[in-house]
């Protein structure tokens, strides 16, 4: 096995590489295992990257928000149910596992992919709809994962909740003893560590590769 | 040496000190009257963000809109049919749609800024703000704290800052005075605050530049994996890792990087010929020292952004 060279950085070559291979072991494996709708490695502009898409979770209790009186909360939480009537199957979240040149790290883009655009890319979104309210305080710009802010999608140019990378290859290292891994256990181990905080966790069957690697 | 470094600071000037005159009107679906509001106007820094003037606008034009208790985070501004991003520079967003023809170099040597007769007929340069249909799949939506403009700028500065010197240490290293008076030059527009700081980000003790923050913007070409409708406007940004020196005899030029990154627009390292950089409202020869360039015509957030403008 191929190990990745620069580690905790990873070059763009051992990345596709590793983009490549989850994605063939994601087709290998049947869907409903895996937990997500659909796992690829997707070509552009001359750059590979992971696309992933899963299934919105929406049992995240909104959390009342402070300036709203109790009749306003309510009409709130009615006009919330009212989201929710839609057929979920519609609504998911896009992840992007993207190359970043100059962090030479993965970084991620994702989104809520609705037909009806009712989950903008905003902070009271990802807070109420994406991010359990248990890692609020490790996704914040001083918590563990660097914080999470709104940018513009390097490949769509669109708006997409980004996890800043400051702190990728400092989590990356500490997380693992050896750093003799290839490019696949590579992108396992960033998705071990960053997937929770975001709903991605990790496919049951990469999962045994994670305790492989003794994550 | 102290005749070049004079150069250099009065170019650092100049460039903060660009701007364009600006006409706003208030879109017609969201003002109450049958005739057009006012205008709003405004000469405004290329290097300052949109973002900054959103609130201004909306109390500008308060008592015309058709809803007047609409928040300001509804606001949006557009040219002809272009959703603007409020936190790219105004400069950059000029340089990339306006259509206005670049200034060019006189004698090749010297680069003097004209404003050519062409220049003249499209300024002010006329934007429409709207308080309704915000475009959420093109834009980030303002927050009314102004936080995630400020997001997004301190995102550019890190990530320059970690191209420059393979770390993100001299950004980490500010402490907390030195963080809050490099924004509030950018919010200020005050030069005199801004540059101590970028002193620092720029030159910091016994590190080398390792690479030259640069990020370009080309019109945009329909892709087959993009799944999402291209809308008017639509950009391909693209930046990649530029090395200040070829060699050590050679140094990177403007041309000689966008060769390399572009090769199928930038044939040649040396002159134009499908496609020509523009920044700060002048096309920029391609023999320019790219080193020369990030010191001294860097946007406030440390990077180089250039319009890649098609020729012909």
């Amino acid at each position: 096995m191929e190990k990745v060279t620069a580690f905790p950085f990873i070059s763009k070559a051992e990345f596709e590489k590793g983009c490549e291979e989850i994605s063939v072991s994601f087709a290998n494996c049947s869907k409903s295992q895996s937990g997500l709708l659909s796992m690829e490695a997707v070509l552009q502009d001359g750059s590979m990257y992971l696309k992933i898409v899963k299934a919105l979770q929406n049992e995240t209790p909104k959390p009342p928000t402070a300036q709203q009186t109790p009749e306003e909360q309510e009409i709130g939480e009615d006009d919330d149910e009212a989201l929710l009537d839609h057929p979920s199957e519609q609504v998911a979240v896009q992840y992007d596992i993207i190359y970043s040149t100059s962090y030479q790290v993965p970084v991620i883009y994702f989104r809520v992919k609705d037909p009806a655009y009712r989950f903008p890319p905003t902070m009271e979104i990802l807070y109420q709809y994406i991010i359990p309210r248990q890692f609020k305080q490790q996704t914040d710009n001083t918590g563990v994962i660097g914080g999470i802010t709104v940018a513009d999608h390097p490949f769509t140019n669109s708006p997409a909740f980004f996890i800043h990378p400051c702190r990728t290859a400092k989590v990356l290292e500490t997380s693992l003893e050896t750093k003799d891994i290839g490019p696949k256990e590579y992108l396992i181990l960033w998705m071990t560590a960053f997937g929770n905080y975001i709903q991605l966790g990790m496919p049951a069957y990469l999962a045994q590769t994670g305790t492989k690697l003794g994550l | 040496m102290s005749s070049s470094r004079d150069t250099a600071t009065s170019l650092r000037q100049k460039v903060w000190h660009g701007s364009i005159p600006l006409e706003i009107r208030l879109h017609r679906g969201d003002c109450r009257t049958y005739d057009e509001s006012d205008a709003y106007l405004i000469q405004f820094p290329r290097l300052s963000y949109l973002g900054f003037l959103i609130p201004r606008l909306h109390a500008f034009f308060s008592d015309n809109l058709i809803y007047p208790d609409v928040s300001s985070t509804e606001a949006w501004l557009s040219y002809e049919d272009v959703p603007l991003k409020w936190h790219y520079p105004l400069g950059l967003l000029y340089d990339l749609y306006s259509g206005a023809e670049p200034a060019y170099p006189e004698d090749g040597t010297e680069l003097k800024v004209h404003t050519t007769e062409e220049e003249q007929g499209s300024l002010p340069w006329k934007l429409t703000v709207h308080f309704s249909e915000y475009p959420a799949e093109h834009l980030v939506r303002l927050d009314a704290e102004g936080k995630y403009l400020h997001d997004l700028y301190i995102n550019n500065v890190k990530e320059a800052d970690f191209l420059r010197n393979g770390t993100g240490k001299t950004i980490m290293s500010l402490n907390k005075e030195d963080s809050t008076q490099l924004w509030d030059s950018v919010k200020q527009h005050d030069f005199s605050l801004f540059s101590p700081i970028n002193q620092k980000l720029l030159s910091p003790q016994g590190v080398n530049l390792r690479h030259i923050p640069m990020r370009l913007y080309l019109p945009h070409a329909p892709s087959s994996t993009q799944d999402e409708e291209a809308v008017a406007g639509s950009l391909r940004v693209v930046q990649a890792l530029v090395l200040p020196a070829l060699s050590s005899r050679q140094p990177q030029t403007l041309g000689t990087a966008l060769n390399h990154i572009l090769p199928s627009l930038f044939q040649s390292t040396r002159r134009p010929i499908l496609a020509q950089p523009v920044l700060h409202g002048a096309a920029v020869p391609l023999g320019t020292n790219l080193e020369e360039l990030l010191r001294m015509a860097a946007y406030s957030d440390g990077w180089l952004h250039i319009a890649v403008a098609m020729m012909g």
